[in-house]
């Protein structure tokens, strides 16, 4: 049966099984407390680094689909992003840190952010969704969209959210039991992400958004993220990570 | 306004034409498109394909446009029978 699996202890299995979409996603509870991913939360909701967008309702930090053909400003961008992140995280207990040190100890892989000729990479994403925001089917590809970048050399790229509020109702995320491959782009919409007829009678895995738990999954799967319902928002932190080699792991927005 | 279509790049002609699936046409376009047209780009803005047409080759152009999703902006037909389009990267498929 093609189901999450929630991490009890390590296994080069899992690691694997991402890779070749035979498992949704991996989910690891407890990653943050209930408590700090509350305070962490109203850190964010009170910063005033946060920018409304087309498509979602609120972010802070840049990535690179908001830059395909302008790196330069992509980097740029990024060291604002990656300032800003410091200044909502306390350097000493940083949730980027602690979601990279759990990826390393999970896979057994040492992991940086990722650098191209001294420029840093953004680090990670904060995404607010609010009442009503959702997002629209997609899949996400390094290697196939970002040639511009190094970045689009690494090998098995994966991604990494941590959830630091649940909504009241609704904001899960569905992955489907399907790959991309090139001959999707036909089925691309102009704007973002693909035609929902790809996923029709597909199965499909829904996994909730609850607060201190990290989900990694395979993000050439395609997947999308529901209508969130109520006042309180969801709020997570996310990155992508893949290899650069057998033991290291480079991570980018 | 011109008229604009979408759609994927499927084989390379030559170093500045393609031909392409069109998945997609503005509502708004004044004419209609085959599903599969033959498009000449008179300009291009992606950043690894030159400007100058002279500096551009067969695997840049395959390199960067084979299967990707491609927005075309109309200027006319050619005498043979290509669209003469501005071409341009289209959204994004993903984060």
């Amino acid at each position: 049966m093609w189901t999450t699996q929630i991490l009890k202890k390590t296994s080069n299995s899992d690691y694997n099984n991402l890779i070749s979409g035979k498992i949704p996603a991996l989910i690891i509870s407890n990653v943050l407390s209930k408590s700090l991913c509350a305070s962490l939360s109203e850190k964010i909701l009170n910063s005033t680094s946060i920018v409304s967008v087309p498509g979602i309702s609120k972010k802070i930090g840049t990535s690179l689909s908001s830059h395909i053909y302008e790196k330069s400003k992509y980097f740029s961008n990024a060291k604002t992003s990656n300032q800003s992140l410091k200044k909502i995280f306390s350097a000493n207990y940083s949730p980027i840190t602690i979601m990279q040190q759990t990826i390393s100890k999970i896979f057994q892989k040492q992991i940086f952010t990722a650098n191209e000729n001294g420029m840093t990479y953004s680090s990670a994403m904060i995404r607010i969704h609010e009442h009503g925001d959702s997002v629209h089917l997609h899949r996400d590809n390094s290697n196939f969209e970002m040639s511009e970048y190094g970045i689009s050399d690494v090998n098995n790229q994966l991604s990494a959210i941590l959830y630091l509020q649940s909504p009241f109702n609704g904001g899960e995320l569905t992955i489907y039991d399907k790959m991309w491959n090139k001959n999707d782009e036909q089925m691309r919409c102009p704007e973002f992400g693909y035609s929902s007829d790809l996923i029709k009678n597909i199965p499909q895995k829904n996994i909730s958004p609850i607060s201190g738990n990290m989900i990694i999954f395979n993000p050439k799967l395609y997947h999308k993220v529901e209508s969130v319902i109520g006042i309180k928002s969801r709020i997570t932190l996310g990155f992508f990570f893949g290899e650069i080699s057998e033991n290291y792991l480079y991570s980018w927005t | 306004m011109s008229d604009i279509i979408w759609g994927t790049v499927t084989k390379i002609i030559s170093i500045n034409s393609f031909e392409m699936n069109v998945s997609h046409q503005k509502d708004t376009n004044n004419d209609s498109y085959q599903d599969m047209e033959e498009i000449q780009f008179t300009e291009i803005d992606i950043p690894s394909i030159p400007l100058d047409e002279s500096s551009r080759d067969i695997s840049q152009i395959e390199q960067n446009l084979k299967d990707k999703f491609v927005k075309c902006e109309i200027s006319g037909r050619n005498s043979e029978n290509r669209l003469v389009c501005t071409v341009s990267h289209s959204g994004a498929g993903g984060y």
